[in-house]
């Protein structure tokens, strides 16, 4: 089942006097449950094209389906709502809400779906039990190492129960003993609960565990390699 | 989870959030103790005016009000005041004789306004008897009758006098005072005083400029003496125009918080005074009545007017309008007072919510990439900036009403400034006074501030572009 859909997607930044092609024309699909690597040196569009996948920046030529939906046609309110619901995020550097315990970082998200207090309470702890921290349940971010705090923000990207997880550089700042924890993490996620894993990335451990590399070069895509 | 998030924000940075509690704290107190100490004066100026001089409805012959001719007597007095025991609003009443007479002391002479009263009538409308610095208030009878007279009237004829006597020297505190200090007294000598001045100008040769500075005014008070049973002889004219001079002797001096009022009305038993100047009986030119409270007194003297069409009624908001008008003034200035206040407490919550979105613009791009609508992001920014402001509002509410309560009862003393206030007829200590109405009325403005100073920074919150947001550091 096709989840993303890009058709002839092109941005072009108007903002400065000089006219920016982030992104020339480009048609990608992903289906349920890959576990694909979008590559690329910077400045390619790598970031661009993730943001377009994610619903925070819109193609100004050229249509993205998720689960079906045109989301060009999506405005304001009804494109926060429809990321809130479709789709999960991590960040490189966390991104964790610093006043909130990991518990609470992850039922947030369900909270604002409108999810029971008991459904909430049962997700939660499964998910941080899930990503090895159902001993951490009431830890602040700065009480967690990054690997642990990465994990959370895994939990909490999962948390919504989204189409497709979208991770920017999710390992950036992470060690290699935490790196492979977190792939590994991921990678069971998606092969025992099919979660459909995209990421942006430098680091040749994601790019090795990845089952579809796709290399991005100036606003074009220009190798889709599956595995 | 937006209000629990909106409270955990408020402690991230303790500093910041406790200078802004400590803001809306300060700002209540301001706002309450300011309206509290105006209210509190005024309060106490319209008690003073209206339980030492005014009363609350006063009952005159019409053509008294124009020209205060002693024969200008209230017709039909007994009628009058037979009428007024049957009417509930009035809790007390009492007729008087008012004339002016010149008043001469062994030393000097003033011209006073001599009131002629029944003392067990008069201490139930008026406080003057409480008011005594020595002496008592025209109580039993007397060969020579009574006269009370007002400090400054006292000091006016040279009856404060003052006289560093051996006795006076060895109850001298000498905890309080130098023992060197106490020994250059004995140099003064027995001498007495009559001017204030001519005293300070021999502590001054006796003292050093340092001791008189630091306790010239405490030994002026010290040593000063009211000469308590001295005579006053009055020169006044009789119902026929014949100049009387009958003969007083000072049993009570009293102190108001109007100087005015002090140096220009004695008192004396009625009865003498209408003997004296042939008046009848039952003739009087004044009734004094308080009524159950200041509106109903306002509300008294309306009705009174219908009743006793032939003489001049008129409730204290008539009879002393501006200090019907103080009320009025003293809300007028509470209010640009708050609102100065709040003003400035404004700007501190604007300018500290402002640095919270700005040092969060990561975060809260986030939060708005992961699903958190404008209408959320809005209700947590205002969320912090209420909790802010109620948490100071609380503080502030039980700072001001400690300090109300203390001072309340102590009263805030403005002492160095007695003088002047006393001048104008206030007094220079105060008690603040603040109904529930007020202070809630603040703590709402308060709170209704912080909430609309918290609409700049959410709004600059909601413009953020979370693609933008999330690339800053």
């Amino acid at each position: 089942m096709k989840v993303i859909e890009l058709k002839k997607v092109e941005k072009i930044y108007n903002d400065s006097e000089v006219k920016v092609h982030a992104v020339r024309g480009i048609d990608l699909e992903f289906e349920e449950g890959e576990f694909a690597a979008i590559v690329g040196p910077s400045g390619s569009g790598k970031t661009t094209l993730l943001n377009m996948l994610g619903g925070l920046d819109k193609p100004t030529v050229g249509d993205i389906y998720i689960g079906g939906t045109h989301i060009n046609d999506l405005s304001g309110s009804k494109l926060i709502d429809f990321r809130l619901f479709n789709i999960g995020f991590v960040f490189q550097s966390y991104n964790l809400i610093p006043v909130l315990t990991a518990k609470e970082n992850v039922e947030f998200i369900m909270q604002m779906q409108g999810i029971s207090q008991e459904e909430r309470y049962q997700r939660t702890k499964a998910l941080l039990e899930e990503v090895g921290l159902g001993d951490r349940l009431d830890s602040r971010p700065k009480q967690l190492s990054g690997g642990q705090q990465q994990r959370v923000a895994v939990a909490r990207a999962l948390a919504s129960k989204p189409k497709f997880v979208l991770a920017d550089e999710p390992t950036a700042n992470l060690d290699s003993k935490s790196t492979e924890n977190l792939l590994e993490i991921m990678e069971k996620l998606n092969k025992e609960e099919n979660i459909t894993f995209i990421f942006s990335t430098h680091d040749q451990r994601v790019v090795k565990k990845a089952r579809r590399v796709i290399t991005v070069e100036d606003g074009k895509v220009l190798s889709d390699e599956r595995k | 989870m937006i209000l629990s998030i909106g409270w955990k924000n408020v402690w991230r940075n303790k500093t910041r959030s406790m200078v802004v509690i400590v803001a809306v704290m300060l700002g209540i107190f301001g706002g309450v103790m300011a309206s509290g100490i105006m209210k509190g004066w005024i309060a106490q100026r319209i008690h003073a005016s209206i339980y030492n001089e005014i009363s609350h409805v006063q009952i005159h012959n019409p053509e008294f009000m124009l020209n205060e001719d002693m024969n200008l007597t209230i017709e039909n007095a007994e009628q009058i005041l037979n009428v007024l025991d049957t009417i509930p609003e009035v809790v007390a009443y009492s007729p008087r004789v008012k004339l002016f007479a010149m008043v001469k002391s062994d030393w000097s002479t003033s011209g006073l306004y001599v009131k002629g009263v029944d003392r067990d009538k008069e201490i139930e409308v008026s406080e003057i008897y409480k008011h005594l610095l020595e002496g008592d208030f025209l109580e039993g009878k007397h060969r020579i009758p009574s006269i009370v007279i007002g400090s400054d009237a006292a000091k006016a004829l040279k009856l404060l006098n003052y006289q560093v006597t051996p006795e006076k020297i060895d109850s001298l505190n000498v905890e309080e005072y130098p023992v060197e200090i106490i020994s250059k007294l004995g140099d003064i000598g027995d001498k007495r005083f009559r001017k204030e001045k001519d005293f300070r100008e021999a502590l001054t040769e006796n003292l050093t400029k340092h001791e008189y500075k630091e306790y010239g005014d405490k030994l002026v008070e010290y040593f000063s003496f009211y000469r308590l049973g001295a005579k006053l002889e009055l020169t006044l004219q009789d119902t026929s125009g014949q100049i009387i001079n009958p003969v007083f002797k000072i049993r009570g001096i009293y102190k108001t918080s109007n100087t005015m009022f002090d140096g220009l009305t004695a008192f004396v038993d009625r009865q003498k005074l209408n003997t004296y100047t042939k008046l009848g009986e039952n003739d009087i030119h004044e009734i004094a009545i308080i009524s159950t409270g200041n509106d109903e007194g306002k509300e008294l003297g309306i009705t009174l007017e219908e009743y006793f069409a032939g003489s001049s009624v008129m409730g204290w908001d008539k009879i002393s309008p501006e200090i019907a008008m103080y009320t009025q003034f003293t809300s007028l200035m509470g209010i640009i007072f708050v609102g100065i206040i709040l003003f400035a407490l404004a700007f501190g919550i604007i300018n500290t919510m402002l640095m919270s979105v700005l040092e969060r613009v990561k975060e809260l791009g986030m939060l708005m990439a992961i699903g958190m609508n404008r209408k959320r992001v809005f209700y947590m920014i205002m969320a912090e900036s209420i909790f802010l402001t109620i948490t100071g509002a609380i503080a502030g509410m039980i700072f001001s009403g400690i300090i109300l309560e203390i001072t309340g009862r102590t009263g805030i003393n403005f002492n160095m400034y007695a003088e002047g206030f006393e001048a104008l007829g206030y007094s220079s200590v105060v008690y603040p006074t603040v109904s529930w109405f007020d202070y809630i009325s603040i703590i709402i403005l308060v709170i209704i501030t912080g909430i609309i100073s918290s609409i700049w920074p959410a709004r600059k919150a909601l413009k953020l572009n979370p693609v933008e947001a999330l690339r800053t550091d």
